[in-house]
């Protein structure tokens, strides 16, 4: 864009500078050749005149002497003209200290010599002057009129400043105009750039204003036409898509109140499978179970619309990491191996998260890894906190392992648990709320590791244990707030 | 199971829930565990009854068609300290603040298991029925708690407690300077034999300071330890 300001102005100037050029130096040197032609004619006209009558008229006897008797050159000097006479006896007469013929050069005066009347430019005594040469017929001594120059040159310098300045003011005005030119004939495309930067930072509403009938005015308009299906087509996405979600929401939420009294009265015939008959005793087993299968696919379906209607709040306090790990471990996977640090590690974080990611990742492994050895381990490394969930599995094919964390997403088709197939989905959006990220990797020795990590945030490790925090702001306030105790 | 503990074993539970199986398994599991059930299915039936017979503890569902279970509660708050248990469906922080703002001691979340339910009405009731086991009087910096007639003031004003806020003085001020879990304070207010919601323990923290602390986010009689629970300043 600037490239083609910078490249019309320099034409527009350009093309100012070259008419300039030619318009001035063609005026100038035609005005120079008249003025001085038009000089030379009159003082050679002149000079043929006096040579043929005004001299011969006055000055006969042909001597030093006579010439000065004649007064002739008072005439001359009466009209601006000096003149000097060279009577051939190195004695010339000169109207004027600093002139000499010897000044002048030597053709001009052979040709007087010779009898033609001749022009010579020079500068004599200091001064521009045209001088013409003429011998008085038949043999007489050389006249040379000395005419000043100097006021024609210096009109003529006049012209040519005044040409120069012109010029300069020209090209002046050709950038500044030019650059008006350059301005108008970019600010469409200027208003189209701007206009699609707002789309591309999101701002679908952007348009550019239509403000001509020529090709800058139907581009804008193909533009805005462009912006407008742009702007429907995702807004019909985007309606899709929240009516999507809201559907799950309303779904799961529809089937919240037969769930509950699901659950409750399959706790009820819990308590007396013992006394069913053999045939509706396992039948009972079967529903009890699938309750529970139900429960947890329909928790998980509202946990996720959660996430999609962007509720969630963060409730940040100082939570012991060792202590909720052994907590989780031990309602879940009590034979998980729980590894910790020597010193307690604690730390900012809103811990139903923290527990919900942990869970699901013992949930997984107890899934996918049934009876096999199971790891938690805690690590502190600089700026971030590690929690591993490793299990001695199958572990997941290389192909299919960034996918896990998708939701309904299921590693090994063939295998139908009793998880909803959202739990890794549902851990991976919880770490990314809490600011950290989830990363699925299998082990060398065999077996799928899972790693959680967490940023820093006001990490204590163990000796600030009993540090009082005032001015907590817990329960339904959302972040901890920490002040200097 | 039913009337293991054996104190309240005839106590009159009303339940106001009105999604009709829902209600009738939760009156057969409170009737198996041999209490004397009422149900009602809206707010008016609900505060209708309530005004008509007493009752031991009131079951209360929060969404609930013409008068609202928050509403209900505050209704029965102005009158009586019967235990009120909520039935939410959702476990939102802020249901759970809703709740207890409007005089809910404790709450059960939906889907519950019957069981669950039971332990959770004994514990409330045990709570509501537990004489003090002594008459003291205790202190913590300008609170004065009259521990058997159940009340305390600030510089001789009485603060009005609720059952529970009552609870949790007594027992930060019985162990003043000596740090409680959240765990520890769950088991001993609200008789969690298991792991509990720790959160209903910060709201009613949150809700004793903004009643007896000059101010309440700069406490200075019961203060936070970080990552550990809360204890009364000595």
């Amino acid at each position: 864009m600037r490239g083609v300001r910078a490249r019309l102005t320099l034409t527009i100037v350009a093309l100012v500078v070259l008419t300039a050029a030619i318009l001035g130096i063609g005026a100038y040197t035609f005005v120079d050749s008249r003025i001085h032609q038009g000089a030379l004619d009159d003082a050679v006209l002149q000079a043929r005149f006096d040579l043929a009558a005004t001299i011969p008229d006055r000055f006969t006897d042909r001597t030093r002497e006579a010439f000065i008797e004649s007064r002739l050159a008072d005439t001359f000097k009466g009209r601006g003209i000096d003149v000097m006479v060279d009577f051939g006896d190195g004695d010339p007469f000169r109207s004027k200290a600093g002139l000499d013929p010897e000044l002048l050069s030597a053709s001009l005066r052979d040709s007087v010599a010779a009898g033609q009347l001749a022009y010579e430019r020079t500068t004599l005594a200091g001064e521009r002057v045209l001088v013409v040469g003429g011998k008085l017929p038949p043999d007489g001594p050389s006249f040379y009129f000395v005419h000043p120059a100097g006021t024609l040159e210096a009109t003529l310098d006049q012209l040519r400043l005044a040409l120069t300045v012109g010029a300069a003011a020209l090209i002046v005005l050709a950038i500044l105009a030019s650059r008006l030119v350059a301005r108008g004939v970019l600010a469409p495309v200027d208003a189209g750039s701007r206009a699609a930067e707002r789309i591309e930072r999101g701002d679908l509403s952007a348009r550019v204003p239509v403000t001509s009938g020529d090709e800058f005015g139907a581009w804008a308009e193909r533009f805005n036409r462009m912006a407008a299906a742009l702007e429907e087509t995702i807004a019909r996405l985007r309606a899709a898509q929240a009516q999507n979600r809201q559907f799950v929401a309303d779904v799961s939420h529809e089937l919240r109140t037969p769930l509950a009294a699901l659950v409750a009265e399959a706790s009820l015939l819990r308590g007396d499978l013992d006394s069913l008959p053999e045939g509706s005793r396992r039948g009972g087993e079967l529903l009890i179970a699938d309750v529970g299968r139900l429960r947890t696919l329909v928790d998980d379906l509202m946990e996720v619309s959660r996430f999609d209607a962007e509720a969630e709040e963060i409730a940040s306090q100082p939570v012991d990491l060792g202590r909720l790990l052994t907590a989780v471990s031990t309602g879940r996977l009590p034979e998980a191996r729980v590894v910790l640090p020597a010193e307690s590690v604690i730390v900012d974080t809103d811990s139903r998260r923290l527990e919900r990611i942990v869970g699901n990742l013992l949930d997984n492994a107890r899934e996918h890894a049934p009876g096999a050895p199971v790891e938690v381990t805690l690590a502190v490394a600089s700026g971030a906190i590690s929690i591993a969930v490793e299990d001695r599995g199958p572990g997941v094919d290389p192909a299919r392992l960034e996918r896990i964390f998708e939701r309904f997403y299921k590693a090994d088709p063939s295998r139908h648990g009793g998880s909803s197939g959202l739990g890794l989905a549902i851990a991976a959006e919880h770490a990314a709320l809490l600011g950290g990220t989830l990363t699925a990797t299998n082990r060398a020795g065999g077996g799928l590791r899972i790693e959680l990590r967490l940023p820093v945030t006001g990490s204590l490790l163990d000796g600030d244990a009993t540090a009082i925090g005032r001015g907590d702001g817990e329960g339904r306030s959302t972040f901890h707030q920490e002040s200097p105790t | 199971m039913a009337g293991a503990r054996g104190r309240p074993l005839d106590a009159r539970i009303l339940i106001v829930e009105d999604d009709p199986s829902i209600r009738e398994v939760t009156a057969i599991g409170l009737r198996g565990a041999g209490f004397t059930v009422s149900t009602a299915s809206d707010g008016r039936e609900a505060l209708d009854r309530f005004h008509a017979e007493p009752f031991d503890l009131i079951m209360l569902d929060v969404m609930l068609p013409i008068v609202d279970g928050l509403e209900v509660s505050r209704e029965i708050r102005r009158t009586s300290t019967v235990p009120v248990v909520m039935l939410t469906a959702r476990s939102d922080t802020i249901d759970v603040v809703v709740g207890l703002e409007a005089g809910a001691d404790d709450y059960v979340k939906k889907p519950f298991e019957v069981p669950e339910l039971v332990a959770r009405v004994r514990a409330a009731l045990r709570r509501a029925g537990r004489q003090p086991d002594d008459a003291a009087s205790l202190h913590l910096g300008p609170m004065a708690i009259d521990v058997g007639g159940r009340t305390a003031s600030r510089d001789g004003r009485d603060v009005p407690l609720t059952r529970t806020e009552f609870d949790l003085l007594v027992e930060l001020a019985r162990h003043a300077g000596q740090v409680l879990t959240r765990d520890v304070l769950l088991d001993r207010i609200w008789g969690y034999d298991y792991l509990g919601d720790s959160r209903l323990v910060d709201v009613a923290i949150q809700r004793l300071r903004a009643k007896i602390e000059t101010d309440p986010a700069n406490p200075e009689l019961v203060l936070t330890v970080r990552g550990a629970g809360y204890k009364a300043a000595r």
